[in-house]
């Protein structure tokens, strides 16, 4: 069963930063091969029906505090907790539509999961991780990985 | 109309069709956009629709919008990451005249808009 792969999470990831996050593209995400900081906010939608999965990505504080500055048009120091729920949940939505879009048909995607990590746990039980693009928007660090569960490998 | 859960969405939508010189009024889901319907004196000329949202989602909005004469008039344009070709199949079978799959950029809404006769050609937002 295809699976994506991360050359095509950079070439959705490029897409969305263009198109909300960075139209005039003078900040655009950054890949790199370093492992990100512990994150500070989780963004996911779940794949289900024909393949079975996840599309999670991770922010640091700031990294999703800009991207809700940058999608609601309002100053950094004006986002509250919800406009980055809202904000990255959205953009979850987009990137995890474009996964699976990818992916067999008769495979259906839920809504956004954004969730505050405080401790540092983020676990994703009886899944595997399929393909990770990680790297950096402006200094910040972002993740976005795609994971399979595991029964349906 | 501007329905979608996402209000950054809702935001990046009104910012697009309010420099092509529409009003928008907007909903967070089908039912919201369903209720308010019921309170507007005139049908907006037309509304962009997400599809997943909770509580009632764009396809049943467009079905239930297209079984309501008084609202023939409506112009249904799907705006949803939704890329599979029998999803955009049903949503136009449902009712739905156009469809735009999400990133989507200012210039693409604004030619589905001009495509539909709604904005001149050519117009840029």
């Amino acid at each position: 069963m295809t699976s994506p792969t991360t050359e095509d999470l950079q070439a959705i990831t490029e897409q969305v930063w263009l198109s909300y996050l960075d139209p005039e593209g003078v900040a655009p995400f950054l890949p790199s091969e370093e492992t990100p900081a512990l994150p500070h906010v989780i963004a996911a939608v779940s794949v289900t029906g024909a393949w079975e999965g996840h599309v999670v990505m991770a922010f640091s504080a700031s990294a999703s505090q800009m991207a809700a500055s940058a999608l609601l048009g309002i100053e950094e120091e004006e986002v509250s907790r919800d406009d980055i729920a809202d904000a990255v949940g959205e953009l979850v939505n987009v990137i995890g539509g474009n996964v699976k879009s990818l992916l067999p048909d008769g495979s259906l995607l839920s809504l956004p999961h954004v969730a505050t990590i405080d401790e540092g746990v983020n676990k994703w039980p009886a899944a595997v991780e399929v393909c990770r693009l990680q790297g950096s928007w402006q200094n910040e660090p972002i993740a976005i990985s795609v994971w399979t569960s595991k029964s349906t490998g | 109309m501007v329905i979608d859960d996402s209000r950054a969405m809702r935001l990046i939508l009104r910012r697009i069709v309010t420099q092509l010189g529409f009003e928008v009024h907007e909903a967070g889901n089908g039912r919201e956009a369903l209720e308010l319907l019921e309170k507007m004196d005139e049908p907006p000329t037309v509304a962009l629709i997400d599809w997943n949202m909770p509580e009632m989602n764009g396809l049943e909005f467009v079905t239930a919008v297209r079984s309501q004469e008084r609202y023939r008039q409506i112009t249904l344009m799907m705006v949803t990451t939704e890329s599979e070709h029998g999803q955009i199949v049903r949503a136009l079978a449902a009712g739905a005249h156009e469809y735009v799959i999400k990133p989507f950029t200012p210039e693409a809404i604004t030619e589905k808009l001009a495509l539909l006769g709604l904005v001149p050609s050519g117009t840029m937002s």
